[in-house]
């Protein structure tokens, strides 16, 4: 009896590991096909989306490595002003992204941390590829940390917070979404 | 037969009469190695602000041409500013790009170097040297000479060099003041710092450019980010590839800009505050209103809503932040990030002011994720054998506009206009002939008419 209910456990934490896992799949290929505005529609309304500064400190004062909420950032965005950024690219005139970047998100080591509610932690590491014009290439590498929300309409993203593995930045823009 | 050195030429280099910059000076190793000699390695060069670095042993390392200096509080509260090589044998003696510290330890040999730069440990001195080592003779090697003005630290190797306030003269620390007066300011933690493949002088360069906005930033304008009167559009302008007409907007604040050029290189260029605030409605920011402030900044200064740019490489922006351009290469430069609030704010106007450093600028920002790549791509071609003949146009207004010498200002009220550039290129090539303070400064006199 014991092992039945054990091993049903297991087999929703696959069920689960998996939904999250094709909803991050679902996600990247939304983006890599620069379907922006389809992208944020997987927000929720009261998101966070976040990319700190990292800095270089010393081990002794790693907690000084991340700016926090209030300080500066790289993105800093609700919902607004994710829809902003992606009507922009829709413009037609956000030279930045035309002619298009090729982008290619990779999304791995997706760790459902913690499930409370109707909410989950997942940390994520991701490889964010993109090259542009004849010979640009960037390359991000970092960790996500995500809310995730069951909703009616589906799995939806409540918190994103992105870890990016360089202090100065290696690339002119970030002109992607992570 | 051998080419002719770039540096030879410089008189050709820069026309102030035709409006022309031989595109030559972008990618020469030549000029840049100039550069990094005769301007970077004697002008006054912003290191940081001085709140971010309030108690003993902060440190935040600067740039200062191809050097980085660590910028260091004191015991009795002083700024010292020392590079970062060791004495011994120049390994890295912080790898931080900021902290706090009680001293430096070299991690090579273990050389300990005080707050004050002073080397204040040597393993096994009298087992090894016998006690012979002269400590005194060796601590971190001193920048020549430090001040800071308003809370802006700045830094030159040239013991020679004219006091700070001098250097900036009434064109420099008026741009300063511009930031300085909002308040009680302080900068929000956090230095965005990015790499763009160009060289520096057009990062500089377009501080000043007031004619890109509606079109590389047109995004930003469709979008409503940038506030534009509606249904103005300027004629006989930009064709989209199919060939229709590109709704670019029309600022009347083209039509009236304020530009002021200075002694050793600085400039201020962009709109007028009063045909800003006509012209877009929007209101003024509320520092701006208080009585004492527009006494500091006087007639002129109080009209300023566009860029000032301290020479070679410091931009105070309209919004309340400064820019840095570190050249790294001749096409590789970093641009620097320091946003500034006033510590007596409400967290309401905080939370507003940051959210505006974030979306306008920066990496990310809606304004500048479009500009890296206008100057990349700009640097790209000067490395063409033909491309690279074809001269830099900046004829702007050229010959039009009066220079009204007042309050120690030279100032221009004329149409959009590169004057503020040309001036830059100007003082640019005086620095490189590298002569006397005295004779610099004679030569970057500005002239009665542009
Ligand atoms: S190089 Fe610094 S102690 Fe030897
Ligand atoms: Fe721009």
């Amino acid at each position: 009896m014991t092992t039945e209910t054990a091993q049903q456990a297991q087999l929703t934490a696959v069920l689960l590991q998996h939904e999250v896992e094709q909803f991050y799949y679902h996600e990247a290929a939304l983006l890599d096909a620069h379907r922006y505005e389809d992208w944020v529609l997987l927000f929720t309304e009261d998101t966070h989306y976040f990319m700190p500064l990292r800095r270089t400190v010393t081990r002794r004062q790693l907690h000084l490595e991340f700016t926090k909420p209030g300080e500066m950032a790289f993105f800093d965005e609700d919902k607004n002003y994710l829809e902003i950024r992606a009507r922009k690219f829709a413009t037609g005139t956000s030279w930045a992204e035309d002619p298009p970047s090729r982008t290619r998100h990779l999304i791995t080591n997706v760790h459902i941390a913690e499930k409370s509610g109707d909410e989950l932690q997942v940390h994520s590491n991701f490889l964010l590829y993109r090259t542009r014009l004849k010979n640009d290439v960037d390359q991000w590498v970092g960790r996500r940390e995500d809310t995730l929300r069951f909703t009616e309409a589906g799995l939806a993203i409540a918190k994103r917070h992105i870890f990016l593995d360089q202090t100065v930045l290696q690339s002119a823009n970030l002109s992607s979404f992570f | 037969m051998a080419e002719t050195s770039v540096v030879d030429q410089l008189d050709s280099l820069v026309s102030l009469e035709r409006g022309e910059i031989d595109r030559r000076i972008f990618s020469d190793q030549e000029i840049f190695n100039l550069e990094m000699k005769h301007i970077f390695g004697r002008a006054w060069l912003f290191l940081c602000h001085e709140s971010q670095i309030p108690k003993r042993g902060d440190f935040f390392e600067a740039p200062m041409g191809t050097d980085n200096v660590l910028v260091v509080r004191q015991k009795d509260g002083g700024i010292k500013a020392f590079l970062n090589t060791c004495s011994h044998r120049g390994n890295a003696v912080c790898r931080a790009e900021e902290g706090n510290v009680r001293n430096f330890m070299c991690t090579y040999h273990g050389w300990t170097f005080g707050l004050d730069g002073e080397l204040v440990g040597v393993p096994g001195s009298s087992l090894f040297y016998k006690d012979k080592l002269d400590r005194s003779k060796y601590p971190l090697r001193k920048v020549a000479q430090l001040e800071s003005y308003r809370g802006f630290v700045f830094a030159t190797f040239d013991e020679t060099a004219p006091p700070l306030p001098e250097y900036l003269g009434a064109t420099g620390r008026l741009g300063l003041d511009l930031l300085a007066e909002r308040g009680d300011m302080e900068v929000i933690p956090g230095i965005q710092k990015f790499t763009v493949k160009t060289n520096w002088k057009f990062t500089v360069d377009n501080v000043f450019d007031y004619y890109h906005p509606q079109i590389t930033h047109m995004s930003a304008f469709a979008l409503g980010l940038i506030p534009a009167p509606p249904d103005n559009y300027m004629e006989g302008g930009a064709k989209s590839e199919t060939g229709a007409n590109l709704e670019v907007p029309f600022l009347p604040t083209d039509l009236h800009n304020v530009v002021m050029v200075g002694e050793y290189g600085h400039a201020i260029s962009g709109p007028d505050q009063d045909a800003l605030e006509v012209s877009t409605g929007v209101e003024p920011f509320a520092w701006r209103h208080n009585d004492e402030t527009q006494a500091r900044l006087g007639r002129h200064g109080s009209r300023v809503a566009g860029h000032p740019h301290i020479f070679p490489t410091t931009w105070v922006t309209a919004g309340g932040q400064l820019s840095l351009r570190v050249p790294r290469e001749p096409g590789v430069t970093e641009i620097w990030w320091f946003s500034f609030r006033d510590k007596n704010a409400s967290p309401e106007e905080n939370a507003a002011l940051l959210s505006s450093h974030i979306h306008f600028f920066g990496p990310a920002g809606l304004l500048e994720q479009e500009d890296g790549e206008n100057w990349a791509q700009s640097t790209l071609q000067t490395k063409g054998l033909r491309s690279r003949e074809v001269p830099q146009l900046l004829k702007m207004g050229l010959g039009t506009s009066e220079v009204v010498k007042d309050d120690g200002l030279a100032i221009i009220d004329a149409p959009i206009n590169e004057h503020a550039q040309l001036w830059t290129y100007h003082s640019w090539r005086e620095w490189l002939r590298n002569p006397t303070w005295e004779e610099l400064r004679e030569r970057t006199v500005p002239h009665d008419r542009f």
